[in-house]
């Protein structure tokens, strides 16, 4: 079926309006995916499937109301707006219920790669069985737990009552394999991934693989700690465990709500110097790019937290108004389910002057961090508590695995003992951060 | 609904699975159309393409089965869903959706092919058969069975159904909830109240000739309180699920639901730092089985097993815990959240006993893992949507009954750590290292339950826990939860108050 969606989600606008709402807006996705695992040089499972679905949010007297669906006919589509505008009648008024205005898109180059669905089914396949393969040669590795490719593409579609139309296509690819390292009793996996928006800039096999085993062998043969306080160091892989809590303090909405533990902190000293966070949705050719949020708002680069210092909040056009500001471009959307939350694009965290070594050999005693489990920060209280296996340094020297210890803390103890940050960092992770040493955290052993 | 507060989340650091099967790159691409991990709620039954004539599922099952193959499966669904948000004592919005579609599989040796389409018609079907069809390029080839309309026994029984409910009353229990956490405390200083009820309908034809078709009613309330006293700050939970009808706010009020949610706001104001180090843990019964959820539960599903990978690979009929220790999987617990009546493969929902009196006795299955390592299928293939391939999940999950009262395990245990409830947690499958989140606990003196502590990480290995648990109570009790594992699942976990020797607890307290 060759809709065109661009009319089709300006028309269902005018049909809110005409079945009763004040104002409405049209989120309307559709998209592709395809997904290869193997496991011991087998096939193990092939998914595809396209699909679509259209979310409406409409407005009568301030109320919001909210439905969604993925049948298209236009029985069904009238059927969903009006369960939509009856729903509104159920909510609360609220003047912070606005949508944008903005006609702007920011200019985001290269989100779609026409090429991916013409790579060969075949091709995709070899790749995912070689990156098994090659992960599986490294010594010490005895298991594969598999490997996998997949890709994605999208359209997104958003219309609303103030005259706002606007789409874009984005793509995504991601190879990923999964290995175990044993030793007697003793089992460890060890994982990586790499995803890219363009299918020519995945990775070497070689170099994921290797990555892969290199994570399940380095932990083999751990010795067990006694309860201290150390220095840590994270490694760029897990520097998110940390941060992933922070960013979800600056929601504009729990600040709002008081249910932050950075809510009295804007502008002033939250951590240390060295710490400098950037949400930037408009990187080019960079997963989680956008030229616009998921009410339609225009994406922009915010500076967090500059230096230590808080310098933005993020907000959604309700929080945005509510607060008695403008909107961060911050909408974020689950999809077409679901009504637009806040959220990030890409975030990072200025690397530093050190190299990871650099950082090592400074370090008298304490743990190099490389997986976490856990919840991470609590946004609420700022509470910080996780499981933890790395390497045990002392007098700057790696000297033993550590697995099965504890890692705990305050978020603003945490963020001020922060004193050294690496220049390792890789701009292609979903988070990207680089290697950062916390002077000293409880760690919980024997 | 907040994803994470919500989830039991499984293997969060796996990331391969995250990133390159279902989700990392692919959600921040095609968000709802891969993950509708959250989207419960309810409704009134829509003309439904479900009643599609079974002859055309029988052709996209030849269809599948043309290039040969050992089994092939059709699954149909609709899903019609409801969910109303309060926060900050305002109705933020309504949300109603209709999700509807359908997916393909074939299963040839060791290999699954799955493709699924948002329209039931026949040409989508036939064209989803013949994608699924890619792996079958060898072996064997079977004949697929007649359709037999086949029956399963029910394990919900509905007395209000969800979709005869005016909105108005669904309303009427989120007020009251509001109103009784804040009149529990005025150091509760918000709400955020969750009201999602849904009814699933189900038809299912497989290569062998089973037709089957249902509708499960799933209700779930959530009520958050935030309290704060200037000093300190605590976001307290409080579920209430079942697959049930309306009735269920008779036998469970909204006021006891966010009574249960204040106290533990006003409770956990007073926390102090958690210590750190291995020392002795009580859990009190309820939810608290989350923690076998995932320490033991994962690694007893049957796909890691039948890998070769999983944690209790070639461990069947040993002793791998304590004579105390019983684990049970039951799929048919009346009403009960993660109850299936049969599972999203046909086959019927039972009681599975995992390990017996220390003794590992049985794996979870699906139809693949079953054959694969030469088991009868247990009722555990699920499915979070037509989107998924089912695979081996959890029902109802509980460490069984014991003889010890609550009473005594507490005054027994000299110092340690005493936890009333748990965040969630997850498991590598692989090497069974666990970690689960405390919301609320307190510290053991003398046999006592003392002063709160902030929420502290628990970790170990699931081979560990289970051979140090030394008392079981007989209080059993559940709670109810959100399994992911690449795709959610409903499910409760429950077990009686236990007590477990040597946990390492993550505190900040030196």
């Amino acid at each position: 079926m060759n809709m065109n969606y661009m009319e089709l989600t300006e028309k269902l606008v005018k049909k809110c309006i005409s079945l009763g709402a004040d104002a409405a807006e049209v989120y309307l996705e559709t998209g592709r995916n395809l997904s290869v695992q193997v496991l011991n040089s087998e096939i193990e499972t092939i998914e595809e499937a396209s699909s679509q679905g259209v979310g409406f949010r409409v407005f009568t007297g301030g109320r919001m109301g909210f439905s969604h669906c993925n049948d298209f006919s236009d029985l069904s589509l009238e059927d969903t707006i009006s369960r939509a505008i009856g729903f509104a009648k159920l909510s609360t008024p609220d003047e912070n219920n606005v949508l944008t205005d903005n006609k702007g898109i920011t200019r985001v180059a290269d989100l779609y790669d026409p090429g991916i669905s013409s790579e060969p089914m075949d091709k995709k396949i070899k790749m995912a069985l070689e990156l098994e393969r090659l992960a599986m040669k490294s010594p010490g590795i005895s298991k594969s737990s598999g490997a996998g490719y997949s890709e994605g593409e999208s359209e997104i579609f958003i219309s609303n009552s103030n005259g706002i139309l606007k789409s874009y296509k984005s793509t995504g690819c991601s190879l990923g394999v999964s290995v175990v390292a044993e030793k007697g009793d003793q089992k460890n996996t060890g994982d990586e991934y790499c995803s890219r928006v363009f299918f020519s800039d995945l990775l070497p096999l070689e170099k994921i693989a290797s990555s892969a085993s290199a994570r399940a062998i380095e932990l083999i043969d751990p010795v067990m700690i006694s309860t201290q306080k150390a220095a840590v160091i994270f490694d760029p892989d897990v520097v998110r465990s940390l941060f992933g809590g922070i960013i979800s303090a600056l929601d504009g909405q729990r600040i709002l709500q008081g249910a932050s533990f950075l809510k009295d902190f804007m502008n002033k000293q939250c951590a240390s110097p060295l710490v400098t966070i950037v949400d930037d949705g408009t990187i080019s050719r960079s997963l989680g790019s956008a030229p616009f949020d998921g009410e339609g708002v225009p994406t922009r680069k915010i500076i967090l937290i500059e230096n230590g210092v808080i310098k933005s909040f993020i907000y959604n056009s309700n929080a945005a108004k509510r607060a008695g500001t403008v909107s961060t471009g911050s909408a974020s959307r689950g999809g077409f389910s679901s009504l637009p939350g806040i959220g990030t694009h890409k975030v990072y965290l200025q690397p530093g002057k050190y190299t990871p070594d650099e950082i090592i050999k400074n370090t008298e005693k304490g743990l190099l961090l490389k997986e976490v489990t856990g919840y991470g920060v609590d946004p609420v209280t700022g509470n910080f508590s996780g499981g933890a296996s790395g390497l045990w340094i002392v007098d700057g020297k790696i000297t033993h695995p550590v697995k099965g210890v504890t890692i705990a803390g305050k978020a603003p103890d945490i963020l001020n003992s922060i004193d050294m940050t690496g220049n390792d960092i890789d701009m292609n992770r979903s988070f990207s951060a680089p290697t950062v040493r916390v002077a000293g955290m409880q760690i919980g052993g024997k | 609904m907040e994803k994470e507060n919500n989830r039991v989340r499984d293997i969060p650091r796996r990331k391969f699975l995250e990133m390159s099967f279902k989700g990392g790159i692919l959600i921040a691409t095609t968000p709802a159309l891969l993950t509708q991990l959250v989207s419960c709620s309810k409704g009134v039954k829509a003309s439904s393409s479900l009643d599609i004539d079974p002859a055309i599922l029988s052709k996209a099952i030849a269809k599948a089965l043309e290039k040969g193959g050992d089994f092939a499966d059709v699954y149909l669904e609709n899903r019609i869903s409801r969910q109303i948000i309060m926060e900050e004592s305002k109705f933020r919005s309504g949300l109603y959706g209709i999700s509807q579609g359908a997916g393909v599989r074939v299963i040839s040796g060791n290999k699954t092919g799955y493709a699924y389409t948002d329209e039931i018609t026949e040409e989508k079907l036939l064209r989803a058969a013949e994608v699924a069809s890619y792996v079958a390029t060898s072996g064997n080839k079977v004949t697929p069975a007649g359709i037999s309309v086949s029956s399963r026994p029910s394990f919900v029984t509905v007395q209000q159904p969800l979709g005869e409910i005016a909105d108005e009353k669904r309303i009427e229990i989120i007020r009251r909830a509001d109103q009784a956490a804040k009149d529990y405390d005025t150091r509760i200083k918000m709400t955020k109240i969750d009201y999602n009820d849904e009814v699933r309908s189900r038809v299912i034809l497989n290569s062998e000739g089973v037709y089957l078709k249902d509708e499960l009613p799933l209700l779930f309330f959530i009520v958050q309180a935030m309290s704060d006293d200037g000093k300190a700050r605590h976001m307290s939970r409080e579920r209430l699920s079942r697959h049930s009808g309306f009735e269920i706010f008779e036998q469970v009020t909204p006021e006891t639901v966010a009574k249960n949610a204040a106290r533990e706001a006003i409770a956990m104001l007073a926390a102090g730092d958690a210590p750190a180090g291995i020392m002795d843990v009580v859990m009190q019964n309820g939810w608290g089985g989350v923690l076998v959820h995932e320490a033991v539960g994962h690694p007893l599903e049957a796909d890691n097993i039948a890998k070769g990978i999983g944690a209790f690979t070639g461990k069947m009929g040993q002793k791998v815990a304590a004579d105390c220790f019983t684990m049970i999987d039951d799929g048919t617990i009346p009403n009960a959240r993660g109850t299936i009546n049969f599972d999203d493969e046909g086959t019927v929902a039972q009681r599975n006993v995992l390990i017996e009196k220390g003794v590992l006795k049985g794996f979870m299955t699906d139809v693949l893992s079953a054959k694969q390592l030469s088991m009868a299928r247990t009722g555990n293939g699920r499915r979070e949507s037509f989107r998924y391939i089912p695979i081996p999940r959890m029902t109802n999950t509980f460490i069984d009954t014991g003889k010890d009262t609550p009473e005594d395990i507490l005054a027994s245990t000299k110092k340690g750590i005493y936890v009333q409830s748990l965040s969630g947690g997850s498991v590598n499958p692989v090497t069974g290292v666990f970690n689960f989140t405390c919301r609320e606990a307190y510290l053991i003196e003398n046999g006592k339950k003392t002063s709160p502590i902030k929420g502290a990480t628990l970790i170990g290995s699931c081979m560990d826990v289970i051979s140090n648990i030394d008392a079981v109570g007989n209080d059993l009790d559940f709670g109810p939860g959100i399994c992911g594992k690449g795709q959610a699942a409903e499910v409760t976990a429950g077990m009686p108050t236990v007590r477990i020797r040597g946990i390492n607890v993550g505190g900040s307290k030196a």
